[in-house]
């Protein structure tokens, strides 16, 4: 079905029903935004009564769209909505955390009981009590900007945009094709006993597709996938881009990988684009600083990490061209607030995690900064649920350009002999000490002498983190500078899936191991890294970053 | 909100809704799940707490048109709401050539994934489990990080052909790292239904044990080595196999398997697996599962039998479409092993490496299925038929096609928790050749 024949089949007053359907999510969060202040100060009271010498109360409600079009099909059109509450104890120096999707007085103060007998259930036999800083009071309300409200558009015009690219697709000779949006609405209330209240709500959109060419001669297939990122965005993210355009030249690109010469493998000069670089930056720097993975709070998930505190300003993490800031505040960041959910304020919390090459600062939530002698937390704790334990979560982690403002991909690449230029996130792994990576991607153009020369395949780099960041020798200025990230970082036991986004500009590594993955395979012949079900799009199925 | 309802009142609340749909067809599904988790690390619990929460489902559909909500209040104005929202939404829908109308009522076997022991445990219960185990890592001087989850869940679906089918399932959980202070690391789990069988002892001593035994690692050459995997590599790795094992990719040409034979040739009756076997079975004992899959009675299925291929997943819609018998997804899987002890598998290897544990594997490649991951917490040299010390880690490049087809001994399966899905899974050790080690890892 076009969009002319969807727009037929649809009426006006069906259109007008269903945008307003989200209404029902706003009565509901102005309803929770009228019980929350007494349901928290009963709750907030009663872990006082307990012996709680730290409380907090969290309400999360949280509302999803998704749409999946598949050829020329809509597959799938779900709405999601949930909501809850949950209440967080200090007692003698140990956490307890209770959750329930029930919310009134009596829930309320019996989670707040069960909080507190888990915490008191480890009286007696802990080692260290947990001690945490006196954070800042904040009251106020706070809502993302945007331009246009996802949830205000029609599912006849969001399916029509997702059929237009999966149409186009098929119009350029792909033999599959399909497209998904997801949209999410998450607000949060939270009340803390340093006097905290505070309400917030954000908006995420992710648009994406895959196309996917045969090979009718010799078999074998090969893909790519869309490089649109998600964003901390309204329908303008959408709006924003030619879908229709990139849908055609992936089918041309899926297509030339199929009789693109494969890889020879060794040491290569690599000029990695925004769209792939943001999640080796979210795997080589962003999981390796987080401060409760390296102070073992994640050894038996997650992992540990190669950067403990005592390299804190000594490591040498990367080349003098490399800095990477954090910060929860960036237009458009997946991880902007202006409150974590400890009660942290984002604003004015920017801070360096490499600067200059030198590893400055970890990302903390509540407790954790004193652990290396800082004074408090830099605002990184995130709750993905309404019965999920707040964490330290990644924030918006970016390279920031180089110092020459004129350089763009292309005069990166001009300064390379023999190479790869590198679009588009693929497959990724990393250890759990955040030393040895592998990633692939979507598109791999040869360089040689300086020029780009037709495409190549079965490409993947592997490398060290440290020895990858201090192989970079140069960066693209600020014009290049694009927001990539991901809906779908995954941590903690019970996991937690948090939205990150990270800036980069384009930028090129010297020498770095390329492998060939039809050789790593056994197989000489040709195959293609594609878009699967593991891949950040957000198909995924156990897909986590 | 009853949170532990009784199947009378979850068969009420799906009849209620049922009731309120005008659509052609309707199928609701209702999750309840109440769920106990204790984490700890350097040796002191951290995060813990105890959730509820319950997910009602609607799909409701016009001819080809449909469309789905999900949604928690039960009261009969959401309820109400609820079904004129999925209703708007489905009349809206453009026609999907490829909906399926509801599946009809069936027989299901009952499941063995409950038990009242389990559902009966508290938070304190959970605190004494976990308690010495904390307790004997300090003992031994060594860091301990855990996890353990106790999950009650209820599963309901109905639908407007008149299908109805509610399951609970209960489970305990437990993960254990040791880590010296010079580098070792070791680790060890369980999992079981029945929280009267579960003994975490074992567990606790067996991290402990790899982790004194993983200090000071040194570095052995990559390459196609002979590698003794341990159960829970073994379900990390043979788990992305069964999703991979499907009908309508293959027939689309974008399967592994479609590398496997010749063109034109159907994959099932190959034999594309060495000597393997793999099984799924919601009834067997030790690692039980629901017994369908959305409405679709789950039973034991031999998919690949002597290294043959027996069977493929195959959608409702592809299955019609072809002329095809519907095979769903399976609930959880089993290997068959030779039940030779760990160590009599080290015996019978000249050269080779032992794996405990992998970790973030990631498709690399889907048309050989390759996959890369690494292992961790406890990888050893094997040298004549003896542990010859520990190794660095390792990140590998293989098909676990390969994997099967590779497979030359198994020793005795148990159920164990790996780090890339939930799904149960009953697996033996197994001594695997030229398994690729790409690179050595700095990991320890």
């Amino acid at each position: 079905m076009n969009r002319r024949h969807w727009l037929r089949a649809t009426s006006a007053a069906g259109i007008a029903l269903l945008t307003s359907r989200w209404g029902i999510a706003e009565d509901r969060a102005l309803a929770l935004s009228e019980l929350f202040p007494g349901l928290a100060d009963a709750a907030l009271d009663r872990a006082k009564a307990l012996g709680a010498s730290f409380a907090d109360v969290h309400f999360m409600q949280t509302d999803e769209e998704s749409i999946f079009v598949r050829e020329t099909m809509v597959q799938g059109i779900d709405a999601q909505s949930s909501a809850g509450c949950s209440v967080r104890v200090l007692v003698d120096g140990c956490w307890g955390f209770a959750a329930s999707a029930v919310i009134n007085r009596e829930e309320i103060l019996r989670l707040t009981e069960q909080a507190a007998i888990l915490a008191k259930g480890q009286t007696g036999w802990r080692l260290r009590r947990l001690e945490i800083e006196t954070l800042p009071a904040h009251t106020g309300k706070w809502e993302m900007p945007l331009e246009i409200d996802p949830f205000t558009i029609s599912l006849e015009d969001k399916t029509a945009d997702l059929l237009t690219i999966t149409q186009t697709a098929l119009g350029k000779g792909a033999n599959f094709c399909d497209a998904h949006l997801f949209q999410v609405r998450e607000r949060k209330w939270l009340a803390n006993s340093f006097g905290t209240r505070v309400q917030q709500s954000r908006v995420r959109l992710q648009p994406a597709f895959s196309v996917t060419v045969l090979d009718p001669k010799k078999g074998g297939f090969a893909s790519r996938a869309s490089l649109l990122p998600p964003r901390a965005a309204g329908y303008e993210h959408m709006q924003n881009w030619d879908a229709a355009a990139e849908s055609a030249l992936a089918v041309e690109q899926a297509r030339q990988k199929l009789t693109a010469p494969s890889v020879t493998p060794g040491k290569l000069d690599l000029v990695i684009a925004p769209s792939n670089l943001w999640l080796t930056i979210h795997e080589t720097v962003g999981h390796p600083t987080e401060l409760d993975r390296a102070l073992g709070y994640e050894a038996n998930f997650a992992g540990t990490s190669f950067c403990t505190p005592d390299k804190l300003d000594r490591l040498r993490y990367g080349s003098e061209l490399v800095t990477i800031m954090g910060d929860r505040t960036a237009p458009g960041g997946l991880a902007s607030v202006a409150w974590d959910d400890d009660g942290t304020a984002t604003a004015g919390k920017e801070f360096p995690i490499i600067e200059r090459g030198i590893f400055r600062n970890f990302q903390m939530a509540l407790g954790q900064a004193a652990l290396i002698g800082r004074k408090e937390s830099n605002g990184c704790a995130y709750a993905d649920s309404f019965d999920s334990f707040p964490i330290q979560r990644m924030p918006n982690i970016s390279l920031q350009p180089g110092p020459d403002p004129a350089a763009t991909a292309a005069s990166l690449i001009s300064g390379v002999e023999d190479g790869i230029y590198i679009e588009g996130n693929g497959s990724w792994s990393i250890d759990q000490q955040r030393y040895n990576f592998q990633f692939t991607g979507q598109v791999f153009h040869r360089i040689r002498n300086g020029k780009l020369d037709g495409m190549l395949r079965d490409v993947a780099y592997q490398g060290n983190s440290v020895d990858f960041w201090n192989a970079c020798d140069g960066l693209g200025g600020a014009a290049t500078y694009e927001l990539g990230g991901a809906f779908n970082c995954g941590k903690g036991q019970p996991g937690q899936i948090a939205a990150v986004s990270h800036g980069a500009v384009p930028a090129r590594f010297r020498k770095i191991n390329v492998l060939n993955t039809a050789n790593e395979s056994g197989q000489k012949t040709a195959c293609f890294p594609t878009h699967s079900r593991d891949c950040c799009c957000g198909e995924a199925r156990t897909s986590w970053t | 909100m009853d949170l532990n309802p009784n199947t009378a009142q979850l068969q009420s609340l799906c009849a209620q809704i049922l009731d309120l749909v005008e659509a052609d067809e309707a199928e609701v599904s209702i999750h309840d799940a109440t769920d106990l988790h204790l984490r700890h690390a350097n040796n002191d619990l951290t995060s813990n707490s105890l959730t509820s929460r319950r997910l009602l489902s609607l799909s409701v559909s016009y001819g080809l048109r449909s469309a789905s909500i999900s949604f928690q209040e039960t009261d009969p104005a959401s309820l109400r709401e609820a079904v004129t929202k999925a209703q708007t939404m489905a009349k809206l829908a453009p026609e999907n050539p490829e909906h399926m109308p509801p599946v009809r009522p069936a027989q299901f076997a009952d499941p063995l994934a409950y038990s009242e022991t389990t559902a009966a445990a508290g938070p304190e219960d959970a605190l004494r489990w976990v308690r010495p185990v904390i307790e004997a890592a300090r003992a031994a001087g060594l860091e301990s990080a855990g996890y353990l989850q106790k999950s009650l869940a209820t599963h309901t679906l109905a639908n407007s052909s008149g299908l109805f089918v509610s399951q609970p399932q209960s489970s305990v959980g437990f993960s254990m790292t040791a880590r010296t202070r010079d580098g070792g690391s070791g680790w060890a789990s369980t999992q079981v239904t029945d929280a009267a069988k579960l003994d975490l002892t074992p567990v606790g001593e067996r991290a402990i044990r790899k982790a004194q035994d993983s200090r000071n690692p040194t570095e052995r050459a990559p390459g196609r080595t002979t590698v003794l995997l341990e159960p829970a590599a073994v379900r990390d790795l043979i788990s992305p196999l069964i999703w991979s094992l499907d009908r309508r990719d293959f027939d689309e040409g974008r399967s592994f398997l479609n590398a496997l034979v010749e063109n034109g040739k159907d994959p099932i009756g190959h034999d594309l697996f060495g000597s393997a076997n793999l099984i799924s079975d919601p009834l067997f004992a030790p690692a039980p599962c629901f017994t369908h899959s959305g409405g679709e009675p789950l039973t034991r299925t031999e998919w690949i039998k002597d290294g043959v291929l027996q069977h493929l997943v195959t959608g409702r819609f592809w299955a019609k479409a072809k002329g095809l018998a519907s095979q769903p997804m399976p609930g959880n899987f089993l290997i068959p092993g030779d039940g030779l002890s760990t160590e009599e598998l080290i015996g019978k290897i000249k050269d080779g490496v032992l794996v405990t544990r992998l970790w973030y594997l990631r498709m690399v490649r889907p048309e050989s299925l390759l996959y890369t991951g690494l292992t961790r917490d406890g990888t050893f040299a094997i040298r004549d038929g003896e542990i010859a010390g520990p190794v660095k880690n390792f990140r590998f490049n293989e098909s676990p096609a390969n994997v099967l087809k590779q497979l030359v001994a198994s020793g005795t399966p148990e159920r164990v928790l790996g780090s890339e899905s939930d799904i149960p899974a009953h697996v033996p050790p197994l001594v695997v050749d030229g398994f690729h080690l790409s690179s050595v890892s700095d990991a320890s």
